[in-house]
Formats: structure tokens, C-alpha cells, sequence
């Protein structure tokens, strides 16, 4: 007998199959596929590695800065300094603005690379405070000199300071920089030669700083970019895996529903089984459940909810129990508790069901309803829990016999 | 499942059936259903709907397998029912989409194959006097419906259809919601005849609307504003 997905559970037997008696052995519920997944938020599933690559690059470029930075102040600054002190118009103020950098850029590049908090602004205020002081005492003489070491290292410090900012405060440090130092070399009455060394000097040194800065900016979004599409593309790797066990499962399952169907059905055909046996139409029964159930799942990747509802029912039905099992909707992402307090009730009354079950998910973005029907039996409430309604947590349960029918139903509501 | 449909409609001539499907046993199976009950009376099948509706222009419901020979005939079903053709669809593709397809294309009802003989006479006698009949099937494609054009239910109207849907027992779901059996009924009618306003119109459509105002199901003023009419609960009389 050949079976395939599409084709309907009724169908799949001889025209003597007993699926069709005008009676039927049993009415059960219709079955039903859940609707089109959502696409999983892949962008969500790859905003963590993403940002765990851009730290990764972004720490190097911090380390990169901060050896600059420290390296040009100690290697390039301090010789400088030590050489030229007795030129100073003012020594102390020189040497001290060296030893204040250089004390504040050590702990600064320390916190960078720890990944603390700076305090950028008192910080940069303290530098361009520095930076006045400096140009003030070096006097004329040392104004271009290497001795005027604001000129070269303080930039790096701005650098440091402003470190994962937008690149505009670095800009405005830089002019206030270029201002400051305007202002000096005009105070000592400059002739051309001096302006255009300014001019210079004021490019030279804030070129490189702004390179960095922005570079290793643009390289770390490229770098989230990066591991971001990449993580992407194993969300859909892995959803794609997820999807191909899933159909494979449920072939396997169909292969093993098929067989059973067939077997029924080829006795009731050679005359072997007897169409008013009430075993053999259980048999029928029970195989046209579990075919109806293989036709019902179309979710792409299964879902938690449905898959644990799904085995239940499946263990349900091994026991014997016809069950339906229908999907209306696709449940969305779930903490798992809740999906316990939403299936657990519910596959433990199944294990006690007799004679047929019904099991029924409607859901929504924003509500999941459960339901067990299962015919009420006579006699006290051995296993059941009381009837009544009562919360756990989320999910609200609800229990109720009348006679007919037994039903249980949890629900949960974001 | 409620008030007799058609006691006052019917008269004397019997209801006329045309059945249209491509599996004969499932012809015969249906042609079984519907014999148990007097007032049916199947006039014509066969496996092409504009064939049969040759051999039966009188058949007052069309009952339609919605997959013929491999492809689904929702197109022929939208041009039956703008002609005015109070077509059943019955089908094995149970999904919402299809269900919820189905009544836009004009579908008086959908019933899914397996619901049961009761199910389908009680849609076919329903259907034969334009009025619903909402097979559970079809209530949880109701209940469920995502999409964001959807018609408005109220609450009592939804919860009636999702009890429905998840107990099949009307009587179940009168005790659960406190309420009579035929209350339940008119929420679960009224909801569905708020979606013969979605999807494109049909003389169907129209017939059972009419037939809903007339039988007192919702009020003129309800039609046309449903959504601002949400919240209005209260079951006719």
C-alpha cells in the first residue's frame, strides 16, 4: 500500500476498508496542521556571538591605543623633557603636566583594557587643563621643540579618553587642542614661518589619532558584522538540521503507522479479519488515528510544546487509546516551565484515559490553550485532580467532569 | 446539536445533493451518510463539479471534495458560489488556511472528511437553508485565525468556539460556559457569520447573512461594522 503525507488517511485502504462504514466506529475529532511558522529570529540568535567578536577585536585595537599612547609619553616625551627642562620657562609646570599625564593615561589605559567605565569628560577636561598649563611654561624657544611634548603625545591621550565615543568629541578635543595651542604661539608675537610650523604641526599630530580612532571603530562594526552573518547563517544551518530530523522522524513513524494500516487492511481484503470484530475495528480505529496525526504535523522544526504533546500522544496510543491530537497555530517561544505547566497536567490524565482521547493546542502570539477530552467514567475520582479552576503560576488550569465528557484544560496568557 | 435547521423550509420536496469528488468509496461513503437521513436526496456525483451540475441544475447543496484529481478547487468553488451555488466544502486538508480560503472563496460550510456522518447531515440540511453550520474543524480554524484583517469576535463568541472545537459537545460546552445549548449555538453562528464578510463577496454570502438577519441572528445595524460592534455580546432573543 503505498502512503505518502499528502494523501488522506481514508484513502489509503481498499474501498472494502471499513474506515468508510457508513457509521462510524468512532467520531473523532478533525485533524489539523498547524499554520505557517514564523521565521525563527535569527538576528536575535546572533546578536550575542556578534558582540562577543566585536569585543574580541575591539580589545585589541584598545590595547594598540593605550601602547601608543604610554610607549610615545614615556619612549619619546620623557628624554625630551628631562633634556630640556633647564630651557623651560617654567620647569615644574612642564614636569608636572608630564607626571599628570602620565599618571592619569596609566590608570586610564588600565580601565580601558579592564573594561571599566572612564570617566571621559573630568578626563579630558584635566588634559586640555594640562595641555594650556604646558604651553604656557615652556616658553618660546621650546615652542616647536620635541620638549613641548603636548604636541605629540597628548592627542593619544584624547584617544584613550574619548575611547568608543562618537569620533566628533575627539574632533572638538583636537581643535580646543589646536586652539590652545594657537593661542600660545601667538602670544609669543610668530612670524610666518612659526604659523605655518603651527599649521603643520596642528595636522601632523591629530592626523594619526583621528585614523586610529575612527579605524578601529569602523573595523569592530565590521567585525559584529561579520560574526553577526555568520551566526545567522548557523541559525538557518541549524534550523535546516532541526527540520530535516524532524521530516525524517515523522517518515520513519509514517513508514511504521503504514505498516500497521496495511496489515489490517490486507486481512479485511483476503477475508482473514472479520469487519464487525470490535478488535479489528480497533485495529482500524487506532491506525487511521495515528495516520491522521502523521498527515496533521507540518511544522517545519518542532516545536517544544507540540513535540512533548505529540510523544504523549504517541505513548497513549501505543497503550491502545485512540487519540486526536490537533495543532491550531504555532505556539511561540516558551520558557520551559511554562510549557510544563501547560502539558505536564494533561499528559498524566492521558496515561489514565479509556476509550478515546482528544487533545487540542490553539495557539497564539499571546495565548496557548491545551485541552484533554477524554469520556467521563463512572465511579469516584480515583486519579483526577479536584475539579475547579486554579493558577499555577501562568498557566491556569481547569478540571471538569459532567457526565460525558472529562476535560482538562491549561492555559496560559502572556 | 440545537434547534432543528429546516423544519420550515424544506415543505414537501426533498432537499437535493450533488456530490462531487474523484474517489468513488468516498462517493459512496458520503452518498451512506446522507441516505440515513429522509429529507437528503442525492440527485447527481461524479468527479467534474460542472458535469454533475449538468445531470442536477435543481441540487439545491453542492458538496465538494476541495482536491480534484491533485489540485485544489478553489477557483471552481468561488465561481459556484458567486453564482449563488450553496456549496459544502469537504475535505481531508484540514489546515486553517484552507478552511478559513474556503469560506472567503464563498463556502457556505467546511467540513473536514472525517467529522462523521452528524456533522454532515446536520451541515447539508443547515446549508440548504443558508444557515451556518460550524463543524469543530472549522472553530478552531476560527478560534485560531492570525491573520491581522480577521473579523472581530467577542470574547463569549471565541471562548464558545474554542469550547466547541475542544470538546465537540455542545451540551459540554453550555455546562462549562453556564449558558443554554442554543446560546451556544448562536455565539458559534453568530462568529461565523461575521466572516461572510471577509474575503471577496458571494451571493452566498449574501444568502446567509440575509438569513441571519432574518432569523433574528444579528441586527441590520450590526452589518457592514462589525468591528465597532465587537464588544456587543448579548444573544438575540
Amino acid at each position: 500500500m503505498s502512503a505518502d503525507l499528502g494523501a488522506p488517511a481514508e484513502r489509503t485502504g481498499a474501498p472494502e476498508a471499513p474506515l468508510w462504514s457508513p457509521v462510524p466506529l468512532l467520531q473523532p475529532g478533525p485533524t489539523s496542521v498547524p499554520g505557517p511558522r514564523t521565521p525563527t529570529p535569527s538576528v536575535a540568535l546572533a546578536a550575542a556571538p556578534a558582540a562577543a567578536v566585536a569585543h574580541a577585536s575591539d580589545r585589541g585595537a584598545r590595547i594598540a591605543a593605550v601602547a601608543i599612547a604610554l610607549a610615545w609619553h614615556v619612549a619619546i616625551g620623557l628624554p625630551a623633557v628631562l633634556a630640556a627642562r633647564a630651557d623651560y620657562a617654567a620647569p615644574g609646570v612642564v614636569l608636572g603636566g608630564w607626571v599628570l599625564v602620565a599618571v592619569a593615561g596609566a590608570v586610564a589605559g588600565v580601565r580601558l583594557l579592564l573594561g571599566a567605565a572612564l570617566a571621559p569628560w573630568p578626563l579630558a577636561g584635566l588634559l586640555l587643563a594640562v595641555d594650556a598649563a604646558v604651553f604656557a611654561a615652556v616658553g618660546e624657544r621650546q615652542l616647536f621643540a620635541a620638549a613641548n611634548w603636548v604636541w605629540g603625545t597628548l592627542a593619544w591621550f584624547f584617544v584613550l579618553a574619548l575611547w568608543g565615543r562618537q569620533v566628533a568629541g575627539l574632533v572638538a578635543l583636537l581643535a580646543a587642542h589646536a586652539l590652545i595651542a594657537l593661542v600660545a604661539v601667538l602670544w609669543h608675537g610668530p612670524d610666518t614661518a612659526d604659523l605655518a610650523r603651527y599649521v603643520m604641526y596642528a595636522y601632523g599630530t591629530s592626523s594619526l589619532p583621528v585614523a586610529v580612532f575612527a579605524g578601529s571603530a569602523a573595523i569592530v562594526g565590521l567585525a559584529r558584522q561579520r560574526a553577526a552573518t555568520a551566526a545567522a547563517g548557523h541559525a538557518i544551518a541549524a534550523e535546516r538540521a532541526a527540520a530535516e530530523r524532524g521530516l525524517r522522524e515523522r517518515r520513519d513513524r509514517l513508514t511504521l503507522a503504514a505498516a500497521a494500516a496495511g496489515r489490517v487492511l490486507g486481512e479485511l481484503a483476503a477475508g482473514q479479519a472479520d469487519p464487525d470484530d470490535p478488535e479489528v475495528q480497533r485495529r482500524c480505529v487506532l491506525a487511521a488515528a495515528r495516520l491522521r496525526r502523521l498527515i496533521a504535523e507540518s511544522d517545519d522544526v518542532p516545536d517544544p510544546l507540540l513535540h512533548e504533546l505529540r510523544a504523549a500522544a504517541d505513548l497513549a496510543e501505543r497503550n491502545g487509546l485512540p487519540i486526536d491530537l490537533v495543532t491550531i497555530g504555532s505556539p511561540p517561544p516558551l520558557p520551559v516551565e511554562i510549557r510544563r505547566g501547560l502539558a505536564d497536567p494533561l499528559t498524566g490524565l492521558l496515561a489514565d484515559a479509556q476509550e478515546w482521547a482528544r487533545l487540542t493546542v490553539v495557539s497564539g502570539p499571546d495565548e496557548v490553550v491545551v485541552s484533554l477530552v477524554t469520556p467521563d467514567r463512572a465511579g469516584p475520582e480515583s486519579t483526577g485532580p479536584p475539579p475547579g479552576e486554579h493558577d499555577d503560576g501562568p498557566v491556569q488550569h481547569l478540571y471538569e467532569r459532567d457526565g460525558d465528557i472529562r476535560w482538562a484544560q491549561t492555559r496560559w496568557r502572556k | 446539536m440545537g434547534a432543528d435547521p429546516v423544519a420550515e423550509v424544506t415543505g414537501e420536496r426533498p432537499i437535493g445533493v450533488a456530490i462531487v469528488d474523484d474517489h468513488p468509496v468516498v462517493v459512496d461513503g458520503v452518498r451512506a451518510w446522507l441516505a440515513t437521513e429522509p429529507r437528503l436526496t442525492v440527485l447527481a456525483t461524479g468527479d467534474d463539479p460542472d458535469e454533475v451540475l449538468r445531470a442536477a441544475p435543481d441540487a439545491d447543496v453542492v458538496l465538494l471534495d476541495l482536491r480534484l484529481h491533485g489540485r485544489m478547487a478553489l477557483g471552481k468553488l468561488a465561481e459556484l458560489s458567486a453564482a449563488g451555488r450553496r456549496v459544502v466544502v469537504y475535505s481531508e486538508h484540514t489546515d486553517p488556511e484552507t478552511m478559513l480560503a474556503a469560506l472567503d472563496a464563498g463556502a457556505v460550510a467546511f467540513l473536514a472528511k472525517h467529522e462523521g456522518r452528524e456533522h454532515c447531515v446536520a451541515t447539508v440540511l443547515a446549508a440548504a437553508s443558508d444557515r451556518p453550520y460550524v463543524p469543530p474543524a472549522l472553530a478552531g480554524a476560527m478560534v485560531g485565525d492570525p491573520r491581522p484583517d480577521r473579523p472581530m469576535l467577542s470574547d463569549k463568541e471565541r471562548e464558545a468556539l474554542l469550547l466547541w472545537f475542544q470538546s465537540m459537545s455542545k451540551a459540554s460546552v453550555a455546562r462549562r460556559m453556564q449558558i443554554s445549548e442554543h446560546t451556544v449555538k448562536q455565539y458559534v453562528d453568530r462568529a461565523r457569520i461575521k466572516y461572510t464578510r471577509a474575503g471577496r463577496p458571494a451571493a452566498t454570502k449574501a444568502a446567509l447573512l440575509a438569513r441571519a438577519i432574518e432569523d433574528g441572528l444579528v441586527r441590520p445595524e450590526e452589518i457592514g461594522i462589525y468591528r465597532s460592534h465587537a464588544t456587543y455580546d448579548r444573544p438575540t432573543p
